[in-house]
């Protein structure tokens, strides 16, 4: 027992590391113990009332940029909005498959590797998780965490998220991913050599899920680098009883495309989350 | 002691403020914040014994999450720098070095030559940097990346660090 002790009191500087080295660790991963806990309610709340009090503040300065940019795209709606009266016949037989409603980013992160976003409406507005967020020039985000007041959107700017994006000419669908070292670039992957991409070309999101409408902006095409993955397979081939080695090669050159954002991720200000109202039928039908 | 208390209780409060306030809306060249809060743990006096500064670098990081969002993140990273703090300092000044804390802050800055004083603050940034960016991450696959931050967030740090230290080491009891 005394020897116990002794070496209690000894070690006493590595046991009180491995104890708040332990605390803070389950913090980060959210173990049982602080899955309910106060705590991560409390710093939530603290960090988002904390930002929109900094964020009603900041908001001034930019009232006259915001301003040009409402009046821009009222005037592109307006625009749509001619074209859609002079063509179409209404008919109650298409009707909208994707709501939009307004938000406010009250905190915005890009010095992370996962980079999140905080809107100012949450459960009690409608919100759930996996609802596409946009601004005004292009995509920004989905939302991956909602409370009653305030949701939390994994921006673009991310390395888990994977967005479908195809290459509006030419119709090549890939994945939109962020290789974490600019807040203006993407990287569109997993689009075939053959594929003839150039610079300058838009990328629109592909519809390929209920989160984002079929044609949305997200940017533009700023340099395409030719990737090479050769990959070698030793095969076995019995041809007239006797074992041959083969050696295939199999040319697999996908191009890495660098997208630059339309989005000012620096600058967000109101964006709109769309809301798909489809979401039930789908999620059915994929059972 | 009364006047230590004092002097990191209002450190503790002016660095978290700036950090919060300032250096973590700079985003330079689009993406990277300067933790200038790790002057903090630079310049913590090496009177206190190390359990209580443990605790204290545990409460500072724990305070810097609540306000960025990260919960963990930062008080893992400024927690492990504190521990390793007494060992890189007798490994760097060797001799020079007094773990009773006879010698202050000031006379490590005035007393030490020029290559040791990189060496420390060096360190100390890398260290916090690494723990920092590779927990966030998780995973092999973003290796790459987060060497990349760590490297050009150490510069930033570094710099904005040092001139913030030679500021401030003036007033120090």
């Amino acid at each position: 027992m005394q020897q116990f002790i002794d070496f209690i009191i000894r070690k006493k500087n590595v046991l009180v590391y491995f104890l708040l080295l332990s605390i803070s660790l389950s913090l980060i991963f959210k173990t049982n113990f602080f899955q309910k806990s106060k705590i991560i309610i409390f710093s939530n709340s603290t960090a988002n009332y904390f930002n929109e009090m900094f964020n009603n503040l900041n908001g001034y300065f930019n009232l006259k940029r915001v301003n040009s940019e409402l009046a821009n795209e009222n005037l592109f709606l307006k625009n749509q909005l001619e074209n859609i009266i002079n063509k179409k016949q209404l008919d109650s037989l298409d009707n909208a498959i994707f709501k939009y409603q307004n938000a406010k980013v009250i905190s915005n992160s890009l010095s992370s590797l996962k980079n999140y976003l905080i809107i100012d409406k949450g459960l009690k507005h409608g919100l759930e998780n996996e609802m596409g967020i946009i601004s005004s020039k292009g995509i920004v985000g989905i939302i991956n965490n909602t409370t009653k007041n305030y949701s939390s959107v994994m921006s673009v700017l991310n390395v888990d998220t994977k967005i479908n994006a195809k290459v509006k000419r030419t119709s090549h669908f890939g994945t939109l991913e962020w290789d974490g070292l600019s807040s203006e670039n993407l990287l569109l992957n997993d689009i075939p050599e053959t594929a003839e991409i150039k610079v300058g070309d838009s990328i629109i999101t592909g519809g390929m899920s209920l989160i984002f409408p079929e044609g949305i902006n997200i940017g533009v095409v700023s340099e395409i680098i030719k990737k090479k993955n050769r990959k070698d397979t030793i095969t076995n081939f019995v041809i007239n009883d006797q074992v041959k080695i083969a050696k295939i090669q199999f040319k697999e050159n996908y191009l890495n495309i660098v997208v630059k954002l339309h989005t000012d991720m620096n600058n967000l200000n109101i964006v709109y989350v769309i809301e798909s109202l489809n979401k039930e039928e789908f999620k059915n039908i994929k059972k | 002691m009364a006047s230590t208390f004092l002097l990191v209780f209002k450190r503790f409060i002016f660095l978290v403020l700036l950090q919060v306030l300032i250096f973590n809306k700079f985003d330079l060249f689009g993406i990277y914040d300067p933790y200038i809060c790790l002057v903090f743990i630079l310049t913590f006096p090496v009177k206190t014994s190390k359990i209580s500064f443990m605790v204290v670098a545990f409460a500072f990081g724990f305070t810097l999450d609540l306000f960025s969002n990260s919960l963990g993140l930062n008080t893992t990273a400024c927690l492990t720098v504190a521990y390793l703090r007494s060992y890189i300092m007798s490994f760097i000044f060797g001799g020079f070095f007094d773990p009773l804390g006879l010698k202050l802050i000031k006379n490590y800055v005035s007393d030490s030559s020029f290559s040791q004083k990189i060496l420390y603050v060096s360190s100390i940034i890398l260290i916090h940097h690494f723990i920092l960016f590779s927990l966030e991450a998780f995973s092999l696959k973003h290796m790459p990346t987060v060497m990349h931050k760590t490297l050009i967030t150490y510069l930033l740090s570094g710099f904005f660090c040092t001139t913030l230290i030679y500021i401030m080491i003036g007033n120090e009891k």
